[in-house]
């Protein structure tokens, strides 16, 4: 409850990390693979004594330098930036919990900068077995961050017994690699290297596509068919690592595949099936794409058609991680923290002290109004013995009449509700909007869902993707009143 | 009979072509098509909308194949659109494409039609291609107005009575043509199954007798090239294979276009709405599909200048009138020779592609 709720209209916090981090994986994975095809296509264009293609290498390095350092870094502090604001606790929990990973990431990430701007740089200026040594620096040290990150990402999903036991005890550290090795790893580690291989070739074949098919018909042919190959990886060995990668989830949250198989009755709560349908296909497209217009034609291939391939891996791409964005709903961490921030922990004390008690958003004269609020309610519920609640206005308009600063104090009670347990994945009007969600519903009915969103049954269809909802009846009462309010707007 | 050495030690595949070649005579058809070449400039992009409309239309087929295994056309026609969505496995999926690619097929039609009369793929000897092409498009937009029907929820229920209003508006036979499409005086499961009929089995069989007289022209006439190809001189003219050079990216287009409709479908796929209910009165902001927006557009903007029948009849003649000049635009410009003619031609093209898009754009705004 430290920190502030960020506000993005119209697409919502999730979508700014969405495009953001869509962008930097396509990037980062293409640095990641690309640095293992510049070393091995040197490798063999020295072995065939192909000047060349040599030359080729030089020109397709200087593209992959600017792409991956620049725009690589730049949407790299853009997640940090955007998760920051839009999950504050859960990237706190990430950076308290693997601060020896990050510390290690980070550490290779800078081999890795240093790496690529000197093998860019010694083309031609140091010999070949030794520009080649700084490539292979570069590329395992890119792999090793992967390595690493893989590690803290599937943890998100599913940190595991081991580290889970130790949760919020102050000796997580002791159970540091369990949470980094957790059951997904490997399988994880492996989809992921496949993909980075895949956009290495991808990547190369747009640049191959560049030279001139009269000048240099051979040096195209050549060059589109040996990219073309960097795909075969990943024709022949993701269908087996996609399946390992989908066993090692938790049996809830490969549950969530099976929602939409029959329906799509459910609306977004079916977007999870329907996505890897489209993953499925779009990849066997990708694959056939690439046999015809590379590897069939490698002299005719145009850049046109190479962006046509990225567009789809960047389709595929972005399929693939909202998937395990979706895969591990409720939980922004699997078991131990909720979508909105919520620990699990937390939530009898949210329940029996009040969600924003501790909100340093809210004033003490806030606080101090809510608080006589929900004693008169308490009040008049317990002196009518009556089982349903006097809703917030009626005892707003009796205790503070026409107060119209009483009446936005409580009404934002109710949003600080609103920014704090929905605000993570909607919006008032724009994505998953709230009021388009809400629409047609009274205020009784709103309350009826915030029930079953409250009580958090097994049987609840909201159970699968979306957090309980916390807070004392006061609090609640607001948060029915803020949305309704939303809906009437 | 001894096979011969070279025979015993070919693999599975060579041994299977020769075997099918041997009865389907294969290479005889792989020698002919080598034979055509396509012509290679800076739009040759253009020469993909005619498979990539074919692609979609196989889906089509495919899917509708699909669907009629569970769809029961008449009183339960919306029971069963009901459980293919919500209940069958994946029955979703299959409708969803069936939906997206008769979108993405109505789009691409009419961009292959533009494009083909931008390139005066209308001029001899094309001139049969060109009004088979204005006869499948034409075909095509029946397709998806008698397929809108066959859900027969609240949406498509009262698109189609709007729908069948404009054929009505026709004098002495329309009154009449609407009662033979609707069955009676209204829309009702007797409509349905007339539409169905229509969809299943009539329009599949006159579609395919223009396609393959299209496709068949199309292979005997090669495509048309824009002015700026005529006006070099042959030797510098570029060509390449129909196959299978032409047809390897020919093909890579089509993988493209379904993934485009894969994409559309697994991510928006189309909810169902209430059961038709003629006692209820229509949505509110009720409109046809896209592509009968300008037409749609037309009718309300003559309809408000001239209320009453005169203001229908009106648009009705000037669409009417617009379909025959498209018809006639081979016989005014046959061959390209007189300049005037054929700049007057262009400007049709473009005045009838601007009214298009004007409309339709117009008709969104004016919901």
């Amino acid at each position: 409850m430290n920190y502030p709720f960020w506000v993005v209209p119209i697409i919502g916090s999730g979508w700014v990390i969405g495009i953001v981090a869509i962008i930097h994986i396509l990037i980062s994975h293409f640095a990641v693979g690309g640095g293992f095809y510049l070393v091995l296509a040197e490798r063999r264009a020295i072995k065939l004594g192909r000047s060349d293609w040599l030359e080729y290498i030089k020109k397709h390095s200087r593209f992959f330098l600017l792409l991956t350092v620049v725009a690589g870094a730049m949407t790299g502090v853009g997640i940090w930036f955007s998760i920051g604001l839009t999950s504050p606790e859960a990237t706190s929990s990430l950076i308290h919990n693997f601060v020896l990973g990050w510390a290690a990431e980070w550490t290779f990430f800078l081999v890795e900068i240093a790496a690529i701007l000197v093998y860019y740089h010694t083309w031609n200026k140091v010999s070949q077995k030794v520009h080649m040594t700084i490539g292979w620096i570069y590329g395992i040290a890119a792999w090793m961050s992967l390595f690493i990150i893989n590690g803290i990402l599937t943890f998100m999903l599913y940190p595991g017994k081991a580290w889970l036991a130790t949760a919020g005890t102050g000796g997580e550290a002791s159970a540091f690699w369990s949470a980094f090795f957790n059951p997904g790893y490997f399988p994880s580690l492996v989809f992921r290297t496949l993909i980075c291989l895949s956009l290495a070739g991808i990547f190369a074949l747009i640049t191959a596509s560049r030279l001139d098919s009269k000048k240099q018909g051979a040096l195209k042919e050549d060059v589109v068919k040996w990219s073309a190959k960097w795909l075969m990886p990943s024709f022949l060995l993701l269908p087996f690592a996609t399946v390992w990668y989908f066993h090692s989830m938790p049996s809830a949250n490969r549950g969530l595949f099976k929602r939409g198989i029959s329906t799509i009755g459910q609306g977004i709560f079916t977007q999870i099936t329907r996505e890897a349908v489209y993953l499925v296909a779009a990849s066997f497209i990708v694959f056939v794409l690439v046999y015809f217009l590379a590897w069939k034609q490698p002299k005719a291939i145009t850049t046109g058609q190479t962006l046509i391939i990225l567009l789809l891996a960047f389709s595929i791409l972005g399929a693939a991680e909202h998937i395990r964005e979706m895969a591990r709903k409720p939980y922004v961490v699997g078991d131990y923290m909720y979508a909105n921030g919520t620990r699990v922990s937390e939530r009898e004390n949210f329940n029996k002290n009040g969600y924003l008690s501790g909100s340093i958003w809210a004033t003490d004269a806030e606080k101090h109004d809510w608080a006589l609020i929900d004693n008169a309610e308490e009040n008049r519920a317990s002196e009518r013995n009556a089982k349903t609640t006097v809703s917030n206005s009626a005892v707003l308009d009796q205790l503070f009449a026409v107060d119209a600063a009483s009446k936005k104090r409580i009404h934002l009670r109710g949003e600080l509700m609103f920014r704090g347990q929905c605000m993570a994945c909607h919006t008032e009007n724009g994505y998953r909007a709230m009021r388009k969600l809400l629409r047609g519903r009274d205020k009784v009915s709103i309350e009826s869902m915030m029930k079953l969103l409250y009580e958090f049954k097994n049987d609840s269809i909201y159970r699968a993707f979306m957090p309980p909802l916390v807070g004392t009846k006061g609090e609640i009462s607001a948060l029915v009143e803020f949305l309704a309010g939303i809906t009437k707007r | 009979m001894a096979k011969s050495k070279s025979q015993e030690h070919k693999s599975v595949w060579p041994r299977t072509y020769d075997w099918l070649d041997e009865r389907l005579g294969l290479k005889s058809i792989a020698a002919f098509l080598s034979k055509k070449t396509v012509p290679v400039h800076k739009q040759t992009y253009w020469y993909y909308w005619g498979g990539i409309t074919l692609t979609l239309f196989i889906i089509q087929i495919i899917t509708g194949i699909l669907l009629m295994v569970y769809y029961r056309p008449g009183p339960e026609a919306y029971d069963s659109v009901r459980k293919i969505t919500y209940e069958y496995e994946f029955g979703w999926l299959i409708r969803s494409i069936h939906h997206w690619a008769a979108n993405l097929m109505i789009l691409s039609v009419f961009v292959h039609m533009f494009s083909a009369f931008f390139m005066h793929a209308y001029r001899k000897p094309r001139e049969f291609n060109w009004w088979t092409g204005i006869g499948l498009l034409l075909l095509t937009l029946t397709f998806a107005f008698s397929g809108y029907l066959l859900p027969f929820d609240d949406l498509s229920y009262f698109a189609t009575k709007i729908g069948l209003e404009i054929p009505q508006s026709i004098p002495v036979i329309g009154p009449i043509l609407a009662s033979i499409a609707r069955g009676g005086t209204d829309v009702t499961e007797l409509t349905i199954q007339r539409f169905f009929t229509l969809h299943v089995i009539i329009l599949p069989l006159t579609i395919f007798l223009f396609l393959t007289i299209h496709l068949a022209l199309m292979l005997k006439h090669g495509s048309a090239v824009p002015d700026s190809e005529t006006a070099k001189p042959a030797a510098a003219r570029k060509n390449i294979k129909f196959f299978p050079d032409f047809f390897f990216k020919d093909f890579s287009m089509w993988l493209v276009a379904a993934g485009v409709c894969f994409f559309l479908a697994a991510l928006f796929p189309p909810q169902l709405g209430s059961p038709a209910d003629q006692l209820r009165p229509a949505p509110e902001g009720i409109h046809p599909e896209w592509y009968f927006m300008s037409p749609y557009m037309l009718l309300k903007l003559f309809g408000r200048i001239f209320p009453g029948m005169f203001g229908a009849l009106l648009s009705v003649f000037i669409m009417t009138f617009a379909v025959i000049i498209w018809v006639a635009v081979p016989l005014y410009d046959p061959e390209g020779k007189a300049a005037k003619r054929a700049r007057i031609i262009y400007y049709i093209g473009v005045a009838a592609a601007a009214s298009l898009l004007i409309l339709t754009a117009w008709a969104y705004l004016d919901i």
